[in-house]
């Protein structure tokens, strides 16, 4: 009779997994998360690096409102936070807690796991402001608190420190080992995690920094000494690629596949292409990001909100938006325009104007290369800077390149021009879009009424619209 | 040789005549009545032997025919009110005996007004019953709550009642099938509806339906108790010459609701059609120019011409078709001293009202017994049910498909009998959509290329072995089982806009419930005035489920659907199974025949709790007091029983919920695209669970308790039957939704309780009654008031989310309730203006109205004149609230008739703005009437929230029996023929929602949740013939 009832337990699922399988989902739906419809569009849109076409039939907007103009689905921030804290924080906590409770224990993994899981907490706090942190992921804890952004911000810097006290290069345990290829970053690249690592630290710091400015001898501490390497070459880009294989392509490309007969739903935008219009001599990357309609002479960007004409305004490129093109999450060029960054304002540093324009020029170097610009080509761009005038027109000069260098980022770029300048100062100063409601300009994410709001007790009672600004964000 | 038969019929009471007794030939439709001086006179065959004499109120009484005079003697039923019901486990026991309250519908009544899903017919019928159609979809599905949902959560046994047949627990789920590709929306009833499986079970084949609503009726069901039971006792052949019964039914569908239109505005934006006088507009919508003020104009439509706009005002009624279903049956039974015999067959088919909608269901039954040795009983009833459905339309959202939303949303200048002939065109092989957006599929596209269908192969049926060697003792077991295979499919053609590569999905969902109840009866009088039956019982229940779903994506050859035409297939699968045994007894005491007691117990062990919290007891007692007995005779008061019941019954969870487990994962989701199946570069992907499990859960605990009067006067031409009820469902299994900061979705636990009480009223009167005419009048009325407690550190949590803002929630103190996004408001209710734009604010997450209607009634009146009867049915819902997303289209898009209102002119909406600590009244407009319609997007959900209360002409019916001389003369083969004229649905008499029918569902049958409608296909309207004729 007992052996009659025992048979509740499912054929369908196991009840250990080796950590690794629940790495390759976290990094799969993140990837995904931030290149396709809930994340990189709207905040695309929204945040003015990529153009909708107002009335175009064949553009993102097609004549209906849509995130451009601050029309936001409620979609976009439940799925945005599922992702996030669901399919990849919790994933990341298991693997950690998985790798951790492995005897012997697999610190590689574990650490790994925490680097990713810092760049997910950096985009959920960028993305939504103040968050569950310190209470988020604890299965005890059925209704986590809302921590402050700075806590949110300083425990991604701890959890960066936790990983690096963790990576046992000697170790042959990791995700990745015998390249399997669940390591999607870096094929079990311990060293190179262990630069990321320092890297993202590097970008929360510059993230913090114009708000709570002792965090610039952190930011001094990180650059000045050689034994902390970071990102160092185009080899420790984290930049995943998808497949040319249907269902595995990537979301930028399927979209239109999808839905607008391959035909490419998003035009360039005027900010942006105006940065570019503006250099010294022609930009190489112009073709790169986008595809000129035939007979027509300059790139024009459409001007946000605004209706694209197909025979005038460019769209984004084909080539960039490939079937196999990767998922870009942290590039050499951005370190080098950070580590200029730093020099240019003297961050933790004295302010060194030439040091950080070579790292600049380096920078925009690799950043052409990086879409495709031959090497001579991009050298030559690079060096018609001119040196640069000043702190001011180094500052400008680089967050202009930091904006544009992520044009296709979404979210990086959109968190790139809150972090360049107070209210109105921002680079480039952006303006509320033709058709959006009246008000201050896009901000942040709300919060997602259905995943969390309503069933959290301990969450914000009052609404915090898009246009409010979050702490970082002067 | 017939021969003439004549005879008085007299009351055995006062010896006077009775008048308009039916006098019927045995085993044979063929009858009269006594006239004004109780005499008849009736032409008989020779074959014939036995009369029988009925008459309301009064015990039926056959009579040998012997010499030309058969006299009568009837005795009023409240003597010996025999009358036999079907109770838990099959068990018959006497209807004055039940210390609960039991409806029963008789299979006549089922298939009066055929409905192709026979729960549909228990609408307005039963108190305390409350059945909701979800959809119009043919073949769609229906909920049926019993008294008040008693549950926190969703699925097939959660809140529906078992379906019990002959003994047998039957499936009645409602499959909601997860597709990973962009019909991201659950391909059941939430997406297409694809019915519940008690559509399967045919009213032709049923002797009768009881519904046991509380759980004292139900607790010998022990762990599936609780939300009471509809137990069927199917036809069997009658004892007599073999008789076949031919019954067909024709009938006629339309939409019953449609949306009040404007007529006056073309598409566009703010007034303008297009960007150009050779572009044809982006918009599908009502927004555009003033059709009359632009006819020296001309502008370019969907098909490029250059037209003068106009309006169609019937282009969206054009679009529906009239729904044609014909419902024919045969049957034959028969049977002897030691057998009998049945055998039905029943053909459906219907055409749907939405183009290329069909339904083909084909019902074979056979039902035999036969006495095979002295005490020895071998009984075997055998179902098979075969369910073709093609074209069930997509409703609700995220699917290109859904099609009422294209319907609804076409612009009132194009014309649907054009459009009808353009949707696809010849030379590019493509689409012609209506617009050049991502928007624009033209319906006529989507009906004629993207099919959703399903089969559903079932069989049901078991064997009954019966023995009774000592006449006080029976011993029986009965051992079915039900199994079906259900393959569903879905696909969508390439050019289909939003699915512009083309995808489909085909499903095998396989279920089998075998189930086996021994059962021994010891029955025995213990004096002359105490009789003593003992039931003891062991129950054997199994089900096991597979699904198996395969997604295909991008496919390369047109309108080939097989998997090696896709360039990615995805495949899953899923199985799960659960046992319960169970042990149980029933004793039962009656003394004088006036006084009943039962006690009933039942231990339940359930495979899917946890080894140290599976086995449960759950005990009822019930008793029935028929104080009339004690009374001197009245002629005013003729029958009274008070009854009382006490019950304690539970219900155990879904398998495979104690263990934390990680499930391989097929695919990554990405919002619009296709996503990214694994293996992906390589690599294979985990993911930890959603819920987090619970290794100490125990089965939900139901206590009620319900007392309640059965009272008859004059004559028993007033029945009153009145019901309190209380029930406490507690402990409570739930998926509690978690903050998904939390890394979950839901917590599985135990928490918070549900208390249902109620009262339920039937009276049943018969305000006239002459030798040819009676007037009968049922009327019901229930009410049932719900309140939830929860953990005091828990003030709310969401039962169901519908999109944007919108869920189910429960809290504590208070009925399950809809929430959502709502108005802001000031101290003073006044409605909170933006002083920058003129439109109104909106905060979130407010409560917006009960799910559950207030009281529920019926009023039934049969009018019957000879062989006539004349009856329609009145279904009221009083409360209760529904959203409406086809509501917040027709008026967001500008089609709806309100939004004509002002258009044009300065409107300052009636509000106030904040100045300060204060408001003062709004002086700002809005910028037009498009913006300001724009307020009653989807997501704003107390825009969109209704009163649900209605009052429906739900059943319509006339008859007529045609006289049995007709036959006797002419085709004497005849036994009886009837025609009749049946309605369903026929007239929405009194609602509070604009343009759409408030029954309406799409949660699907299994959620808890109600309430809401999205993109619903409309209900219908139907009108149609029955014939039916015995030989």
């Amino acid at each position: 009779c007992k052996k009659y009832l025992d048979i509740n337990t499912s054929p369908n699922t196991a009840e250990q997994v080796d950590p690794k399988l629940l790495f390759s989902y976290a990094t799969v739906a993140y990837m995904n998360l931030r290149s396709s419809g809930d994340l990189y569009i709207p905040i695309g849109l929204a945040g003015q690096s990529l153009n909708a076409g107002g009335n175009n039939p064949t553009g993102w907007s097609g004549g209906d409102p849509s995130p451009d103009i601050y029309t936001f689905s409620a979609n976009f921030f439940n799925n945005t936070w599922v992702s996030l804290y669901v399919r990849g924080g919790a994933n990341l906590q298991q693997a950690i807690k998985l790798s951790e409770a492995a005897s012997p224990a697999n610190n590689n993994a574990a650490a790994q796991s925490k680097v990713l899981l810092a760049m997910m907490v950096y985009d959920i706090t960028t993305t939504f402001g103040d968050v569950p942190f310190t209470e988020a992921w604890k299965a005890e804890i059925l209704y986590p608190k809302f921590d402050d952004q700075k806590t949110v911000l300083e425990g991604t810097l701890a959890l960066l420190d936790q990983a690096l006290a963790q990576f046992d290069e000697a170790s042959p345990l990791k995700i990745g080992a015998n390249n399997d290829g669940y390591d999607l970053l870096y094929k079990g690249d311990i060293a190179k995690w262990k630069k990321l690592a320092k890297s993202l630290k590097l970008r929360t710091l510059l993230t913090m920094v114009d708000k709570d400015p002792s965090k610039a001898a952190a930011i001094g501490t990180l650059v000045n000494d050689a034994a902390q390497a970071m990102v160092n070459g185009v080899t420790d880009n984290v930049a995943i690629p998808y497949q040319d294989v249907p269902n595995k392509r990537n979301p930028k490309y399927a979209i239109s596949l999808q839905y607008n007969g391959g035909k490419n739903f998003f035009f360039a935008s005027k900010p942006v292409v105006d940065i570019m219009n503006a250099a010294p001599s022609v930009d190489p990357r112009l073709p790169k990001f986008f595809d000129k309609p035939a007979g027509q002479a300059t790139y024009i960007g459409v001007v946000p909100g605004a209706d694209a004409v197909d025979a005038i305004n460019p769209r984004i490129a084909a080539s960039l938006h490939s079937p196999a093109a990767p998922e870009v999450m942290y590039t050499y060029q951005e370190q080098l325009f950070a580590e200029a960054e730093v020099y240019a304002r003297g961050l933790g540093v004295p302010v060194d104007l030439g040091k950080a324009n070579t790292l600049f020029k380096q920078g925009l170097a690799e950043s052409c290369k990086f879409f495709g610009v031959s090497a001579t080509e991009a050298g030559v761009f690079s060096t018609s800077f001119p040196a640069f005038s000043g702190q001011a027109n180094a500052v400008l000069t680089i967050h202009e390149q930091q904006w544009v260098d992520k044009m296709d980022r979404g979210l990086d770029a959109f968190t790139q021009w809150r972090r360049s300048g107070t209210d109105g100062s921002e680079v480039p100063v952006l303006t509320l879009p033709i058709g959006a409601p009246a008000g201050p300009i896009f901000r942040r994410f709300e919060y997602p009424i259905t995943n969390e709001i309503s069933n959290n007790p301990n969450a914000p009672k009052t609404t915090v619209r898009y246009n409010e600004k979050m702490w970082f964000d002067l | 040789q017939d021969r003439t038969i004549t005879g008085t019929v007299t009351d055995k009471e006062d010896g006077k005549p009775l008048p308009g007794v039916t006098v019927l030939i045995k085993g044979s439709k063929v009858g009269t009545q006594t006239g004004g001086d109780g005499k008849y006179a009736i032409s008989v065959p020779s074959g014939s032997t036995e009369l029988s004499f009925s008459y309301l109120g009064y015990t039926v009484q056959t009579l040998a025919i012997s010499g030309s005079t058969v006299n009568a003697v009837l005795e009023s039923d409240s003597k010996a009110l025999t009358e036999v019901v079907v109770t838990a486990v099959g068990i018959a026991r006497q209807a004055k005996s039940l210390g609960y309250s039991v409806t029963t519908l008789k299979g006549d009544e089922l298939t009066k007004a055929r409905e192709t899903n026979v729960i549909n017919s228990l609408a307005g019928k039963v108190s305390g019953v409350r059945v909701t159609a979800q959809s119009g979809t043919v073949g769609g599905s229906s909920k049926i709550i019993i008294r008040g949902a008693s549950s926190f959560n969703s699925g097939s046994t959660s809140n529906q009642p078992i379906f019990v047949i002959d003994g047998l627990p039957v499936d009645n789920s409602s499959q909601q099938v997860n597709t990973i590709s962009t019909s991201s929306v659950p391909q059941g009833s939430a997406g297409s509806d694809y019915g519940n499986r008690a559509g399967d079970l045919n009213s032709d084949d049923i002797e009768s339906m009881t519904v046991l609503k509380g759980a004292a009726a139900t607790a010998l069901y022990g762990a599936r108790a609780k939300n009471g039971a509809i137990v069927i006792t199917t036809k069997k052949g009658k004892k007599g010459q073999t008789t076949i019964t031919v019954n067909s039914s024709t009938r006629f569908d339309n939409v019953l609701k449609l949306p009040s239109f404007q007529n006056e505005y073309a598409q566009g934006v703010q007034g303008v059609y297009s960007s150009g006088p050779t572009v044809n507009s982006s918009s599908l919508n009502g927004w555009g120019p003033k059709i009359i003020e632009v006819q020296d104009k001309t502008f370019t439509n969907y098909l490029g011409q250059q037209i003068t706009l106009q309006a169609y005002p019937d282009n969206v009624k054009d679009f529906y078709n009239t729904g044609k279903t014909y419902i024919n049956s045969v049957s034959f039974d028969g049977g002897g001293d030691s057998g009998d015999y049945r055998f039905g067959y029943t053909n459906t088919t219907q055409d749907g009202i939405i183009p290329n909608e069909k339904l083909k269901k084909n019902v074979v039954s056979f039902n035999a017994g036969r006495n095979v040795a002295p005490g020895l009983d071998v009984r075997t009833n055998v179902n098979y049910t075969r369910t073709v459905a093609d074209g069930r339309p997509v409703q609700s959202s995220n699917n290109p498909s859904v099609l009422q939303s294209i319907v609804y949303g076409l612009p009132r200048t194009i014309d649907t009998k054009v459009l009808k002939d353009n949707y696809f065109d010849p030379v590019t092989k493509q689409q012609i959509a209506l617009t050049p957006t991502r928007t624009g599929n033209n319906p006529y596209w989507v009906v004629n290329n993207n099919n959703f269908s399903n089969v559903v192969d079932r069989v049901f049926g078991n064997a009954i072995v019966t023995y009774k060697p000592l006449n006080w003792l029976t011993i029986s077991n009965n051992l079915g089982t039900d199994f079906y295979n259900e393959f569903r499919r879905g696909v969508t053609r390439q050019g289909t806009i939003g699915s512009l590569t083309g995808d489909f999905y085909a499903a095998n969902i396989y279920n089998r419930i075998i189930n086996n109840d021994l059962l021994l009866t010891v029955d025995q009088k213990l004096t002359e005035d105490l009789s003593l039956k003992v039931i003891g019982g062991y129950n054997v229940f199994e089900n096991f489920y597979r699904r198996d779903l395969s997604d295909a994506q991008q496919l390369i050859a047109d309108q080939l659907y097989n998997y090696a035409n896709a360039g990615s297939v995805v495949t899953t699968n899923t199985s799960n199974q659960k046992r319960i045994q169970g042990v149980y007894g029933d004793v039962g005491l009656s003394y004088k025949d006036y006084l009943f007691l039962n006690v009933t117990g039942r231990n339940d062990w359930s495979s899917t709790l946890p080894a140290n919290n599976r086995s449960y007891f759950y005990p009822s007692i019930s008793s029935s007091f028929v104080f009339s007995e004690l009374l001197p005779k009245s002629e005013w008061f003729n029958y009274g029983k008070l009854r009382a019941s006490y019950a304690n019954v539970g219900s155990d969870t879904d398998p495979y919920q104690g263990v934390f487990q990680y499930s391989p994962i097929s695919a990554a989701f990405a919002q619009y695209g296709y996503g990214s199946t694994f293996p992906f570069n390589g690599v294979l992907a985990f993911s930890s669970p959603a819920t987090i499990p619970n290794l100490n859960l125990k089965p939900q605990n139901q206590a009620s308790y319900e007392v309640g009067a059965e009272l008859r006067f004059l004559q028993s031409r007033v029945n009153l039957d009145v019901t309190y009820y209380n029930t406490n469902t507690s402990d409570q299994i739930v998926r509690l939704p978690l903050p998904q900061s939390t890394g979950y979705s839901a917590a599985l636990l135990n928490a918070g309780s549900v208390k249902n009480s109620g009262v339920e009223v039937s009276l049943g009167l018969i305000p006239v009654k002459t030798q040819d005419f009676t007037w009968n009048m049922d009327v019901n009325f229930s009410r049932n008031v719900q309140k939830i407690e929860l953990p005091s550190n828990l003030a709310s949590y969401s039962l169901a989310s519908g999109w944007s803002g919108l869920s189910i929630k429960a809290e504590s103190g208070k009925s399950f309730g809809i929430y959502g996004v709502a108005w802001l408001r000031d101290d003073a209710g006044n409605l909170v203006i933006d002083e920058a734009t003129g439109l109104r604010k909106t905060v979130s997450d407010k409560r917006l109205g009960n799910m559950s209607p207030d009281w529920l009634g019926g009023i039934n009146n049969t009018f019957s004149y000879k062989g006539a009867s004349l009856s329609f049915l009145v279904d009221i819902r009083k409360g209760g609230v529904i959203y409406s997303n086809s509501v917040s289209s027709l008026r967001t898009s500008g089609l709806a008739k309100e939004t004509l209102l002002n258009r044009g002119r300065v409107f300052i909406d009636k509000g106030v703005v904040a100045s300060g600590s204060t408001f003062v009244p709004n002086t700002t407009p809005v910028t037009s009437m498009q913006d300001y319609w724009a307020q009653y997007t989807t997501t704003n959900t107390e825009a969109n929230i209704f009163d649900a209360s209605y009052v429906k002409l739900r059943e319509v019916r006339l008859s007529y029996q045609i006289p049995a001389k007709v036959f006797q003369t002419s085709v004497k083969f005849i036994k009886g023929a009837e025609i009749g004229v049946e309605g369903r649905n026929l007239w929405i008499i009194h609602d509070n929602v604009p343009h759409i029918d408030p029954e309406a569902n799409f949660f699907g049958t299994e959620s808890v949740a109600e309430g809401v409608e999205f993109n619903s296909i409309p209900s219908t309207r139907t009108i149609g013939f029955n014939i039916r004729i015995k030989i």
